[in-house]
């Protein structure tokens, strides 16, 4: 929302409060007495309610207790109340505090309800008495709030009025004293009196009061107890029939200190029905440092289906070696889900032993276990290459897929050839599609990608075309100089699969050395679609990649001698909206008045591009004429913006934003968020105007968020 | 929030997601049946929502929700009857009842004891006092970002989240997406060495302002409940311009604006690829469109406009000792070397969709665990962004102490760090 729509107030004022410029408060480290006066005067004048509104949140940063006593006076005032606490609130001393306090002597309802909260806010212990008082005001809101503000002044006197108001307050205040029950024993905790603090959560547990306030006092009753007493208190709740209470226990749990709580969720576990067993595992695992292990092995090995598939999950995220094997039993069942869940959990068990006792495991595994095995070589990258070479040669179609894979994801550089070979000329023809699966995966992964590239080039100068189209995409994927020039001269081969593969490739490079490789296929491309393809691939990268704006500047004059139609030109506007300079103005000009194809889209790019170079008005300005689009008169006559009936008026601000250029920017980045919200959400909406350019009539329709460059009327 | 964003099917994306493998690579999202949790969800134990505030995002963010079996919505509240009708529509419709309660006021919803946890998609004014609220009366939430008005609210979110026991959830999504999960993992493993900058894209960093413009008619409360509407914000008179949730006070009006807005995602997975560490200690003032924060360890954390890899909007990069990563809203990652991919597969989730953290919510719910965008994360990531917008507003340098949450010897920061509600609201 901008405050310059404010129609009224003084200008000089509003410059000083609305101008939100980073550099506006340059040098107001300290509060500043001239301008605190200033905005005082404006909270004594007859000034419009905003004006004041934002002269106390102004206060909130400039104002002393100099200005306390006008900010008191607002208070009462229903309009400006919650405006002037902000400053009241923020203001240190204790004159604000004083004034707070002085105002509950005559405030009421909603306003005497918001100084209340104020003063809890504050924390301010001269406060207590009067909070006491209100404890027992007729309006619940109003008791209500001093509740809650002796609660977050939490010393002993807030306590001893609010602890019998647990049993004699009424229903509509009782929730409220509670709260302030519970924040009181909150300040006692923190201040190390554990035992008021116990005091006062087991009165909250034992009264009548809201659900919500019971599991408040439990958790901190549990936390103040500490230790065996706290512990015992916890499984209590633990075990209890209440869901909520259940609840809390867990939570509470994975707060609690120490590690004797861990043995006793690990002794409670063994008892726990099956529903709330996998409950208490979770909250088991989410203490890392401190969880007993041999409870959740244990859980993982045998019961109901969902209490292991939550210890398998957890003996993952915090196990160790001890959870090797029976995680490897698990990961071996009938049961897909168990094992799936087993080997998610083998791949991610922390240990550097357990990668030792794999690789020791792999040398005499057989069945199912040995492509488990190898699977998890692969995915804790595991260092066993002989034993993976080893099972290439297996019969099991499984096992050579799962070394594959294995290979692909922990082969070194001076291994690289053994996945190549096995993608070039494999064993076995049904592996091929594993093979360069396992290849890409390693390729892109090694340290030096020239060297990559280089054995990648090799093989595929001696394979046959199926092969170097899939060897092209790995060299793609790895990227650099000798993958770049090997692509580039597949563009250019004889071969029409070679040239559609390398050309995509090209087009969509990551890295800006693409652009001469790209413009000598403007050129050389064997096929016409290839050349059109490669111009669209050296946009791309002058558009999206950052450059000196010089050089970008130079690669669309390459592309404009390049492009070889309209449709193709088209393009350059992009960059040039994008990058908007002096220069590319000229050129977007240039390239309007010469091609007649694209004078409604260049006048677009003209316009955008101008409106972007706001300070370089006169040259700007001078250039348009010269194209042919210089100032025009415009008047926007009615403008709407909606779907179908529903309708907004918008007159009013495109009629703000229109300048002499056929152009009306918005003052937000969208229509929704320029037009005051959306008229029809979820709907498409459309932008109609009727407007008039040098006297004549003219209207145009824009979809949403469309840029509005309105036509010259015929 | 109002970006539109795919959604996947839960499916397709556990689908991606499982692909990927091992710790580093995948996005730390557990399906439901790992977590013991199918077997057990009967109809009758379905979790029952409830909506406040649900506009554009908030239609997103349901669909989301109605995606998941385990989810009955059974209610709405919004202070525009043309929205509460829009919703009970949609979700009746899905549903083939007439079901879907309507509420203009939020209490009320809060009141209905059959109401687990609501979804809280009102604009930003509304975030933190509803969360509040909805924690008190024993609802557990997944709350639109930005959370915060101001540093003070982000850390009583914190606190009243830990006192209540209630599973909070804030709107930042990306936190489960797996190309930013793993960019954020490689910091915190260390796999890039001792990180020494995190770059956030704030796209915009200049103060909006949220004023009182000139009164127009105010509508019938059934039709538009401005003074629900206006809720905590000090009071002005009624104008329809003001009815955008979506930019009306956002950071309390003198000091909110683009850190806020985009910060609240990228400044929050800068947060985490610093392993959810305390904000930064010290905030520069604003140079050549960047601001330079930096954490206790002497980290930076940067701010800044341009410079960044064309991978989409909300990027983020993380640079260490050893290697850096770059990653977008495109779904991509760049690596300054491939062998940080280490053999692995990140699936490429772009467009930043909400199922996964949805999902990520329901299941702790159930569990009672700590969901990706927990109230403690989100507390540090918006006090990152609240501090940086008052070094900005300010225009020179301020000193963060965490320890005492104070502006160190600065009473004017200082005063920044929070802001009155109105009446009768509070925290």
């Amino acid at each position: 929302m901008l405050f310059s729509r404010i129609p009224f107030g003084s200008v000089c004022l509003l410059t000083m409060l609305l101008t939100v410029s980073t550099s506006t408060y340059a040098d107001d480290r300290n509060a500043s007495p001239d301008k605190e006066r200033e905005l005082l005067a404006v909270l004594e004048s007859d000034s419009p309610g905003a004006e004041k509104a934002i002269t106390c949140k102004l206060l909130a940063i400039h104002g002393s207790a100099a200005a306390v006593p006008q900010l008191a006076r607002l208070l009462e005032n229903e309009q400006l109340s919650s405006w002037a606490r902000i400053a009241l609130e923020a203001i240190p001393g204790p004159e604000a505090k004083a004034a707070l306090r002085h105002a509950t002597n005559s405030l009421t309802g909603r306003l005497l309800v918001g100084t209340i909260n104020s003063i809890g806010v504050g924390r301010d212990a001269e406060a207590v008495d009067l909070l006491v008082t209100r404890l027992q005001d007729p309006d619940a809101e109003v008791a209500s709030a001093a509740a809650v503000a002796l609660g977050r002044i939490g010393n002993p006197a807030a306590a001893k009025a609010l602890r019998p108001l647990l049993a004699t307050s009424s229903a509509e205040t009782r929730s409220a004293v509670a709260e302030g029950a519970v924040l009181c024993a909150e300040r006692f905790f923190l201040a190390d009196d554990h035992d008021a603090a116990v005091a006062l959560y087991d009165d909250v547990r034992k009264a009548d009061v809201p659900r919500q306030r019971i599991l408040e006092a439990t958790r901190g009753a549990i936390l103040a107890r500490k230790s065996d007493a706290g512990i015992a208190l916890l499984i209590e709740q633990l075990n209890s029939k209440d869901l909520a209470l259940f609840q809390i226990s867990l939570s509470t749990a994975r707060e609690f200190p120490g590690s004797h709580i861990d043995k006793a969720l690990a002794a409670e576990l063994a008892k726990a029905a099956p529903e709330r067993a996998a409950m208490v595992i979770h909250a088991m695992a989410d203490r890392k440092e401190t969880v007993v292990l041999p409870a959740v092995i244990k859980a993982a090995g045998q019961g109901p289906k969902p209490v292991r598939l939550a210890a398998i999950g957890a003996l993952g995220r915090v196990g160790n070696d001890t959870c090797l094997a029976p995680l490897l039993q698990a990961g071996v069942e009938s049961d897909a889900d168990l094992a799936r869940a087993a080997r998610e959990a083998l791949s991610d068990l922390p240990g550097a032993s357990v990668d030792k006792e794999i690789v020791s495991r792999l040398a005499k595994a057989e069945g199912k276990s040995y492509p488990l095995l190898i699977e998890l070589v692969g995915k804790r990258r595991i260092s066993a290459i002989p034993e993976l070479q080893k099972a290439l040669d297996n019969s099991d179609k499984n096992v050579r897929s799962a070394a594959l894979a294995a290979l692909g994801a922990t082969v070194p550089p001076k291994n690289l050839s053994i996945l190549i070979t096995q993608f070039v000329s494999p064993k076995h023809a049904d592996d091929e599609a594993v093979a360069k699966q396992a290849l890409m995966a390693a390729c892109i992964r090694m340290p030096d990608r020239e060297v990559c590239a280089e054995d990648l080039s090799k093989a595929l100068a001696k394979s046959e075309v199926s092969s170097q189209t899939a060897l092209l995409q790995i060299l793609g994927a790895v990227g650099g100089t000798k993958a770049l020039q090997t692509i580039g001269t597949s563009a250019k081969s004889s071969e029409p699969e070679l040239q559609d593969a390398a050309s995509k490739l090209l087009g969509e490079w990551m890295t800006i050395d693409a652009a001469p490789v790209l413009l000598d296929l403007t050129k050389s491309a064997p096929d016409e679609k290839y050349k059109a393809r490669a111009i669209r691939g050296y946009i791309r990268i002058a558009r999206q990649f950052v450059m000196p704006e010089p050089e970008r500047l130079a690669m669309c004059e390459q592309a404009l001698q390049a492009c070889r139609n309209p449709g193709e030109q088209k393009l350059l506007f992009d960059i040039l909206k994008r990058y908007p300079s002096i220069d590319t103005l000229k050129m977007a000009l240039k390239l309007t008045q010469d091609v007649p194809e694209l004078k409604d889209d260049g006048t677009q790019a003209v316009m955008a591009i101008a409106q972007k170079l706001n300070t370089k008005g006169d040259e700007v300005v001078e250039l348009l004429s010269k194209g042919g689009l210089g100032k025009v008169k415009l008047e926007i006559l009615k403008a709407e913006y909606g779907a179908g009936p529903t309708q907004k008026d918008v007159t009013e601000t495109l009629q703000k934003q229109a300048s002499d250029f056929q152009l009306v920017s918005l003052p937000q980045s969208g229509y929704n968020e320029s037009f005051g919200g959306d008229p029809a959400p979820n709907t498409v909406k459309q932008l109609k105007v009727q407007y008039r350019i040098n006297g004549k009539d003219g209207q145009a329709t824009f979809a949403e968020n469309a840029l509005i460059v309105l036509p010259m009327p015929k | 929030m109002s970006h539109k964003s795919a959604r996947l099917p839960r499916r397709q994306f556990l689908k991606s997601a499982l692909a990927v493998g091992g710790a580093i690579g995948a996005p730390q999202i557990i399906p439901s049946s790992a977590l013991g949790l199918d077997g057990f969800t009967a109809p009758s134990e379905r979790v029952i929502i409830g909506g406040i505030g649900i506009g554009n995002r908030g239609t997103y963010d349901l669909g989301c929700f109605l995606e998941q079996k385990d989810v009955q919505f059974v209610a709405v509240c919004d202070v525009k009857e043309a929205r509460r009708t829009a919703v009970k529509k949609m979700v009746d419709s899905k549903y083939g009842t007439e079901k879907c309660d309507t509420y203009r006021d939020f209490r009320e919803l809060l009141d209905r004891k059959d109401i687990d946890a609501v979804l809280i998609a009102t604009g930003p004014n509304w975030h933190a006092t509803a969360a509040m609220n909805a924690a008190k009366a024993g609802k557990d939430m997944y709350c639109e970002k930005p959370c915060t008005k101001n540093i003070a609210q982000s850390l009583i979110l914190a606190e009243t989240m830990r006192r209540t026991g209630r599973v909070f959830q804030a709107g930042t999504q990306r936190r489960n997406l797996p190309h930013f999960a793993f960019a954020c993992e490689l910091a915190r493993s260390g796999k890039l060495g001792k990180i020494k900058k995190v770059f956030a894209h704030p796209a915009g960093m200049q103060a909006m302002m949220s004023g009182w413009l000139v009164p127009e008619p105010e509508p019938d409360k059934n039709i538009v409940d401005w003074d629900t509407y206006l809720g905590p914000a000090a009071w002005r008179p009624f104008n329809a311009k003001q009815l955008d949730g979506f930019n009306f006070e956002k950071g309390g009006g003198l000091v909110g604006g683009g850190v806020l807005e985009w910060g609240s995602h990228c400044v929050d997975l800068c947060q985490w690829a610093m392993g959810d560490c305390a904000p930064p200690v010290v905030y520069n003032a604003p140079k050549d469109g960047q601001l330079v924060a930096v954490y206790e360890n002497g980290a930076e954390l940067i701010y800044r406009e341009t410079g960044w890899i064309p991978l989409g909007s909300c990027p983020v990069r993380f640079e260490g000792e050893t290697g850096w990563v770059e990653a977008g809203d495109s779904g991509k990652l760049v690596l300054s070397s491939p062998e940080l991919l280490a053999g692995r597969e990140v699936a490429e989730i772009g467009g930043y969709p909400a199922t996964f953290h949805v999902r990520d919510f329901l299941d702790c719910l159930k569990t009672r665990s700590q969901p990706k965008g927990n109230a403690d994360a989100a507390c540090n990531a918006h006090i990152a962004c609240h501090a940086a917008n008052i070094a900005l507003y300010l225009n020179r340098q301020v000193k963060f102490d965490n320890t005492t949450h104070e502006f160190i010897d600065d009473a004017q920061a200082n005063r920044l760090r929070s802001e009155a509600l109105r009446e009768p609201w509070r925290l």
